[in-house]
């Protein structure tokens, strides 16, 4: 019993493979065939996946060079051309993995046409993807959603949905093709249900015990960011869902024995996913986080019109464009719906849209909830800033408040 | 301005100050080399005194420019250059085929692209925090327990030098402490320490664009382990000038004859 | 001037402003509705960074939120400010002022904060309705706050105002670029800080003024055609068609950057040794140039829609689309105006400079002109390296 691990694998993680090397295999043959985007999280790809362009995504890949733990070589590499350490790590694990593709194992991507940016999720995209033009030669699409101070209103609505509309010329521009309404409403419904079908099993977390733990949304989550729209991600997430329902009924839960029930904040670290597994060993299970959490609005509509209206307001209302109110709104709702114990952020150096303001929500949310939390201080891809020993005494502290 | 026969580069660093008097062929006549300490300025005076008592020569018979951090406080020189042009044109008239100067010196490091005229083309320096200097070896050498100058023999011992990952001089001495505290030998913490030193450097060096020869000067120059690793990072042989602190001095000197001939 | 005398000098006309019973409403973001601001009654002013601010952020920002924010943020805690009736962060141009504007409201629920949300997009028609409904949305917002709705009179006024201060001011830049010895760096810069301390009629009335003597040389040399066409190229993105000769015997340095003061930049090169008077001939800051290169607000459609045509009119900023266009119009400025080196300004964790400066680099190096980048922040608390970087750069071209 003694080397039984404090947390229990999913047995869908090697479908997750499966569909990681297919999504790999079909990124390269599209940059061959001269249909590869680039695209940043929060792009609504309902649009380039109905009109025959392939998406792949930056972000992810800079999550896999921070997982493979080359972060800091890579991100070196973007350093060596004059961009500042003190910049995104995911824009400089790609502008170094762009630069020196060779000498990146895992995680520089095939060679791109387009560069799909959305703002939704940082100023910074634009200036990131600027950058990879430059080295590419493939040109940037930028489509811009001004943060919402409240509600989006009808003029911030019109101007999304302009860009929209722009981005169906640039596309059919760039890659001669078109949108056809069947298929768009086809690919539109492809995607929403796999986000409801990802927000189902988000939700399943409320169970006691939860069966899943952090990283195992962090991993799962991989599909419904780079290939929602698509056929083979609403199976996998028909497949996730069921082995979750699964352990709800049998009571399994992600971690062996639950004893307290914490909120995540931000970009996990991908280089030190075993943080999560080692406080699993504390009996600490995280069932929820604000970053699978982003966004879970399904685009609804029934013509090219209206899906685009859908399009204007939902990827204009994900979690990272809305104002401090908002996030905080969202972190006391999950804490209540997901009856948690307390709360850690993670204030990462490379992300100040995520990041800044955590100071402040932290006491906030401590008011409105009740429970404690902590703030505590890294980076999500590159390790050098990140002091494992100064964040455990922080981690170690919140939990003795729980004794 | 009348000609004067000698020249003298002051170069009053953050750690040391250097003093080199040449006479108008540009060969050495004096060098001196002391801690800068609290007062720049009692140093300055210091050197001069030294310079004027080894040669035999006074100020009126001297050119003096100022170089350095500490350069403004030369009151006595007729004008300032910065330890960059300097140490370019020191190294030049010591070794004129090298091309790019590496100068890791107490809080800055530089890295100077050298034209073939024996003036910086390019350069880059280190940013704000002192990684990547030779206080960064300081602090680590503290926290091991070990003086400056056993510090570098000490990592040539290694055989598998451990990751120092963080580049903070704050972050990296509680890795260094950690790794203490795990066990590790100081012989391989030692070797990282080196090693990470050695990576910064060699980043600041791709922005400028690696050339070859390259020479190496500044006080850590000295280090052997330094050397070791900087030379396998940049794959390339390293020269050394003999003594490695003066070339910014010497270079302040050799411009101040070079004006004197103009004028 | 120095840039605390700067400073000095700006709260004294501010306080000047309030003890008169004017309402001075301060802004962050270099590109302001200044003619609307002024059409309720108010006066738009620079919320400036002190460099000799103690730091007092920690218990509310990170330290990675950009030295500017970290440097306003300190200043408000520490009680600071000449006193504002109100504050505008903007929304949508960066990360940081975003973020740090909610921030500010929670930390001080009573300042009056405003943000106004810019478009990022170079959509045309399109990005000029948004902002024009921004714009708007924020007149009425001032006109409820303050009890003062928007005056046209007062708005006609204005747009004459600012069009006599641009105007000067657009000339003595290019008369500096053209014939620096007519004007100095120091003095162009202090002019362009009395217009971002507060567009007076005083500070108008002193910078025609010193267009006017400057206009007399100008004429007795027979450049006053001239310096009309750069500023018509420049106020159009577009040097292709501009030819001159222009005396090269000194070096020509221009600067370039984001989030930095013309007043700051002149500080900073005072003290560099070996720096002539007619060393900088250009800077292409946000605070400098690109306020001052923006085209006039027209009357004849929406007052919100002029205003909106006007502030996108203006050079584009790092954080907005169109870097290919920004990158062609600095190598036109470079090879065209006879620049020898450029300065290249990085704010501490800017994210839109440390972005662009690579580029910029490349731009400028592709065009055989050198470049040294500056990394700064609002405390300048690197000044000693900075200089002997600037001193360092200066050496080398000289030299090659």
């Amino acid at each position: 019993m003694n080397d039984e691990k404090p947390y229990r694998k999913l047995e869908t993680q090697a479908l997750l493979q499966q569909i990681a090397f297919r999504h790999g295999m079909e990124a390269m043959a599209a940059s061959e065939e001269g249909t590869l985007a680039w695209v940043s999280s929060g792009f609504p790809v309902e649009i380039p996946v109905a009109m025959n362009v392939f998406p792949t995504y930056p972000e992810q890949a800079g999550a896999i060079i921070g997982a493979t733990k080359i972060g800091p070589e890579v991100c070196g590499f973007a350093e060596d051309l004059g961009y500042s350490q003190e910049l995104c790590s995911y824009a400089r694990a790609s502008i170094g993995s762009t630069d020196r593709p060779d000498d990146v194992a895992m995680g520089a991507l095939p060679k791109p046409q387009a560069l799909l940016g959305c703002n939704n999720i940082c100023g910074t995209i634009l200036k990131w993807y600027d950058a990879n033009s430059e080295q590419t030669g493939a040109p940037v699409f930028l489509l811009d959603t001004p943060p919402l101070e409240a509600e989006q209103k009808p003029h911030h609505r019109a101007y999304v949905k302009q860009g929209l509309e722009r981005l169906i010329e640039f596309l059919a521009k760039t890659f001669n093709t078109t949108l056809e309404e069947d298929r768009f409403r086809e690919v539109s419904d492809l995607s929403s249900r796999a986000i409801k079908l990802w927000t189902q099993s988000l939700k399943a977390c409320q169970n006691k015990p939860s069966p899943l733990n952090c990283a195992d949304r962090f991993l799962t989550m991989a599909p419904v960011v780079s290939s929602r729209g698509v056929e083979h991600c609403t199976e996998f997430y028909e497949v996730l869902l069921a082995e979750v329902e699964d352990r709800v009924k049998q009571g399994i839960g992600a971690i062996r024995e639950e004893k307290i029930r914490l909120l995540w904040d931000n970009i996990p670290p991908w280089f030190i996913l075993r943080f999560f597994n080692q406080l699993a060993a504390q009996g600490v299970v995280f069932p929820a986080d604000t970053y699978t959490h982003a966004w879970s609005g399904a685009v609804e509509g029934t013509d090219t019109d209206s899906l685009l209206d859908g399009i204007a307001d939902i990827y204009s209302n994900v979690y990272l464009n809305k104002n401090l109110d908002a996030k905080v709104d969202k972190m006391c709702q999950l804490i209540k719906d997901f009856d948690l114990d307390g709360f850690v952020m993670f204030s990462v150096r490379s992300c100040k849209r995520y990041s800044l303001g955590q100071l402040v929500s932290k006491e906030i949310v401590t008011e409105r909830t009740g429970v404690p939390g902590v703030v505590i201080e890294g980076d999500m891809v590159d390790s050098r800033l990140f002091n494992e020993a100064q964040i455990q005494t922080r981690v170690d502290a919140l939990l003795e408040m729980f004794v | 301005m009348t000609g004067k026969p000698f020249g003298i580069g002051l170069d009053v660093g953050s750690t040391t100050t250097k003093g080199v008097m040449v006479d108008s062929k540009g060969s050495i006549i004096a060098t001196h080399l002391q801690g800068t300490g609290a007062s720049a300025a009692s140093a300055v005076a210091h050197v001069l005194e030294s310079l004027f008592s080894t040669s035999g020569k006074t100020r009126d018979d001297c050119r003096i420019i100022g170089t350095g951090y500490g350069r403004n406080i030369v009151d006595i020189a007729y004008k300032t250059v910065t330890e960059i042009t300097c140490h370019s044109v020191g190294v030049n008239t010591l070794n004129p085929d090298i091309r790019l100067l590496i100068d890791v010196g107490g809080q800055d490091s530089k890295v100077i692209k050298i034209g073939s005229n024996g003036r910086p083309e390019d350069f880059e320096l280190n940013d704000k925090c002192s990684a990547g200097t030779g206080r960064f070896l300081e602090v680590m050498a503290r926290v091991l327990e070990v003086s400056m100058d056993d510090l570098g023999p000490l990592a040539l011992k290694s055989k598998s030098p451990c990751t120092i990952s963080s580049t903070c001089t704050v972050f990296a001495e509680s890795e260094v402490i950690g790794r203490i505290g795990s066990g590790d030998s100081p012989a391989d913490i030692a070797a990282g320490v080196h090693l990470s030193m050695a990576s910064k450097i060699g980043s600041l060096s791709k922005r400028v664009g690696v050339a070859t020869p390259i020479g190496v000067t500044g006080g850590v120059a000295l280090n052997p382990a330094f050397r070791y690793y900087l030379s396998d990072i940049l794959k390339a042989d390293l020269w050394v000038p003999e003594i490695p602190q003066l070339t910014g001095a010497l270079g302040a000197a050799i411009i101040a004859m070079k004006d004197n001939l103009v004028s | 001037m120095s840039y605390p005398e700067v400073i000095e000098q700006s709260n004294q006309v501010l306080k000047a402003l309030v003890d008169a019973g004017e309402r001075v409403l301060g802004y962050i973001y270099p590109h302001p509705p200044h003619e609307i601001i002024i059409a309720h009654g108010l006066k738009p002013s620079l919320v400036r960074t002190n460099p000799s601010v103690v730091g007092a952020y920690e218990a509310s920002l990170q330290t990675f939120s950009c030295s500017l924010t970290r440097n306003l943020f300190s200043q408000r805690v520490n009680n600071s400010f000449p006193q504002l009736a109100g504050i505008v962060f903007s929304g949508n141009t960066c990360d940081a002022l975003q973020n740090v504007g909610d921030v500010w409201r929670k930390r001080f629920p009573k300042d009056n904060v405003f943000r106004l949300t810019y478009p990022v997009g170079d959509l045309g028609a399109s990005s000029v309705d948004f902002l024009a409904m921004e714009i708007k949305a924020f007149s009425d917002e001032l006109a409820s706050l303050y009890g003062e709705e928007f005056s046209e009179s007062s708005f006609r006024e204005a747009i004459m105002l600012l069009d006599e201060i641009r105007n000067a001011l657009q000339l003595l830049y290019c008369v500096r670029i053209l014939h620096p010895s007519l004007i100095s760096y120091n003095t162009l810069s202090s002019l362009v800080g009395e217009f971002l301390t507060a567009p007076t009629q005083e500070a108008a009335d002193r910078i025609k003024m010193t267009w006017n003597e400057v206009l007399e040389r100008i004429e007795n040399m027979g450049q006053r055609n001239k310096v009309g066409q750069l500023r018509d190229s420049l106020l159009n993105h577009d040097l292709s068609d501009f030819e001159t000769v222009i005396d090269t015997s000194g070096p020509r340095i221009a600067v370039i950057g984001g989030m930095i003061e013309p007043n700051t930049v002149a500080g900073l090169l005072e003290n560099v040794h070996g720096i002539s008077d007619t060393t900088l001939v250009l800077d292409m800051l946000s605070f400098g140039f690109k306020t001052v290169f923006t085209p006039p607000v027209g009357i004849e459609d929406d007052p919100y829609e002029e205003s909106a045509r006007s502030i996108l009119g203006a050079h584009s900023e790092p954080t907005q689309e169109g870097l290919p266009k920004r990158i062609t119009f600095l190598k036109d400025v470079l090879t065209r105006l006879s620049i020898h080196g450029l300065i290249v300004c990085e704010q501490s964790f800017c994210d839109p400079d440390e972005f662009e400066s690579p580029s910029l680099e490349r731009a400028a190096k592709e065009v055989g002109v050198p470049t040294v980048k500056l990394p700064l922040d609002s405390e300048l608390s690197d000044r000693a390296r900075i200089e002997g970087r600037i001193q360092t750069f200066l050496e080398t071209i000289d030299d090659n």
